[in-house]
């Protein structure tokens, strides 16, 4: 299995609490993660660092087997030409417009590009979401829903080979859902390698080859689903079944509902 | 006890360096702003625009009302003593070389320093730090250059606007107590003023400006998780650059005129 991102016994501690505690974990390429875990457990942290916004207070994250935080400045802007990152709050640039949120990487990565084909780019990926009438309204103009799919567009503006999705799921309604679901499964067939911290079974039945199990901040699993499938791990079983909940019943066996 | 104050000054001598690199860092990344492909500019264009631009207002006004306060107490009080030419010297000491630089930056404090610090506080909890970071923008450069460059350039204006309002405010005044020609008014001015006056009033504007950008710049990254640490950096980033510009003009002062 060849691998794409690697954390190497990663601590980090915001203020007083340790949101990843030694982590070590192999995440690979050309397949797609999903990182599961209760609330608290460090997965948007693990996301964040494995896509060098957060660096580690210790341990080394390697890219392609190369240290994270000594790449050059070339090798860096690459990586950030080539990967997307969608917050899980969003995260808009409040006084900027839509056009702008989804313009500035494109400028900034090519600055040579002309308005025109910045403004073609930004209207093909508004016109399925129906937010073209948005284009002039700032972030707090639209609702939550509507600000996550801004949220992901903007990560996939530049076609990224990485994509890291922070619980893109929650608070986006179906039919939004849908067109966002096929957009994401289009770019894992293009070969996009997503990597997502979600609570959705549906989302990661569709996407996900590996799996990523957190707990308190450590790693509990990290394999294949069909190597979690087999798993004896009470602890695995009961992370999942509880993280799922609210997707599954009771004698529904959570593990099926992954390979649905 | 011993200690607990040691830890104290490690803890302090610590937040010092790291203030210490930040402002290193911020001058050297302004030095390569304009080498750079820069999608800053438009920044730097509203930051010039609101610190300065809309700041010309309420600057005009206290420089002209200081300038006529200074008049009405000079000729009423000088000319008892035989010295109503002294009121030139005192115009320039106290409006170019001391209240000209001294009350800018306070405008520009109260304005802009709390302005800075309040939006990039609240940029950090909304996670937009991140997301610059998380498209490959360094945020020092996109966010903190522009406003570090905006501030300090809008200072070195608004101070020369605050003298040139300020002088020609005190000249509006004597037309109603004792009228003099508009040319033998500056000529009297000019021939008491020295390049020092000039140039320690410019190098006071720079040094204001770079202090109270990189206090509110600082003071806003300082944020950590809540909401509720905005309002605290924004009184400290006045506290501290209203300080720290108090001191640094009494150490130009003293420089200059000791």
């Amino acid at each position: 299995m060849e691998s794409l991102i690697e954390l190497q016994r990663v601590t980090v501690q915001a203020q007083e609490h340790i949101s990843l505690d030694n982590a070590s974990v192999v995440i690979p390429g050309n397949r797609s993660t999903a990182i599961m875990g209760p609330s608290g457990s460090g997965k948007s942290m693990l996301l964040k660092v494995a896509a060098a916004i957060i660096p580690p207070d210790s341990g080394r994250v390697l890219l392609h087997g190369k240290n994270l935080q000594r790449l050059s400045q070339r090798e860096l802007l690459e990586f950030r030409r080539t990967s997307g990152f969608m917050f899980q709050d969003a995260a808009l640039w409040a006084n900027k417009t839509i056009f702008e949120n989804l313009a500035l990487p494109i400028q900034f990565h090519f600055p040579n590009r002309s308005p025109e084909e910045i403004e073609r780019r930004i209207r093909k990926l508004l016109q399925p979401m129906n937010l073209l009438d948005s284009l002039k309204l700032r972030p707090a103009a639209l609702s939550e829903g509507e600000q996550k799919i801004v949220s992901f567009l903007r990560a996939i503006v530049l076609e990224p080979v990485i994509l890291f999705l922070d619980e893109p799921t929650p608070s986006i309604d179906h039919q939004l859902l849908e067109k966002m679901l096929g957009m994401i499964r289009g770019l894992k067939d293009r070969g996009c390698t997503i990597i997502a911290v979600t609570h959705d079974a549906h989302l990661t039945s569709m996407i996900a080859n590996h799996l990523v199990i957190l707990k308190g901040g450590r790693i509990l699993e990290a394999a294949d689903i069909s190597e979690v499938r087999r798993s004896a791990n009470r602890e695995v079983i009961e992370i999942l079944t509880q993280v799922l909940s609210e997707a599954a019943t009771y004698d529904t066996d959570i593990l099926d509902l992954l390979q649905e | 006890m011993i200690a607990k104050l040691g830890k104290q000054f490690s803890e302090a001598f610590g937040r010092f360096l790291y203030a210490a690199g930040f402002l290193l860092n911020l001058i050297k990344e302004s030095a390569l702003f304009l080498r750079r492909r820069q999608v800053g500019f438009r920044v730097l264009v509203m930051q010039l625009l609101f610190t300065a631009v809309e700041a010309m207002g309420i600057i005009a006004l206290i420089s002209l009302g200081l300038g006529a306060v200074i008049v009405v107490q000079g000729i009423s009080i000088l000319p008892k003593f035989g010295q109503g030419k002294l009121i030139y010297t005192i115009l320039l000491i106290v409006i170019t070389r001391e209240l000209g630089p001294l009350l800018t930056a306070f405008v520009i404090i109260a304005r802009s320093g709390t302005a800075i610090a309040t939006e990039l506080g609240n940029m950090v909890i909304s996670h937009e730090i991140e997301a610059y970071v998380s498209v490959g923008i360094n945020p020092i450069s996109y966010l903190a250059v522009p406003r570090f460059l905006g501030v300090t350039i809008s200072m070195v204006l608004l101070t020369i606007y605050f003298n040139f309002f300020g002088l020609f405010g005190s000249y509006v005044v004597t037309q109603f107590i004792n009228p003099i020609q508009l040319q033998d008014y500056f000529q009297n001015l000019l021939s008491v003023m020295t390049v020092a006056d000039i140039v320690s009033s410019l190098l006071k504007a720079l040094v204001f400006g770079i202090l109270i950008s990189f206090t509110a710049i600082y003071q806003g990254f300082n944020v950590r998780v809540s909401t509720t640490e905005i309002p605290q950096v924004a009184i400290k980033a006045v506290g501290q650059g209203f300080v720290l510009c108090i001191l640094a003009d009494a150490v130009i002062t003293l420089i200059y005129y000791v």
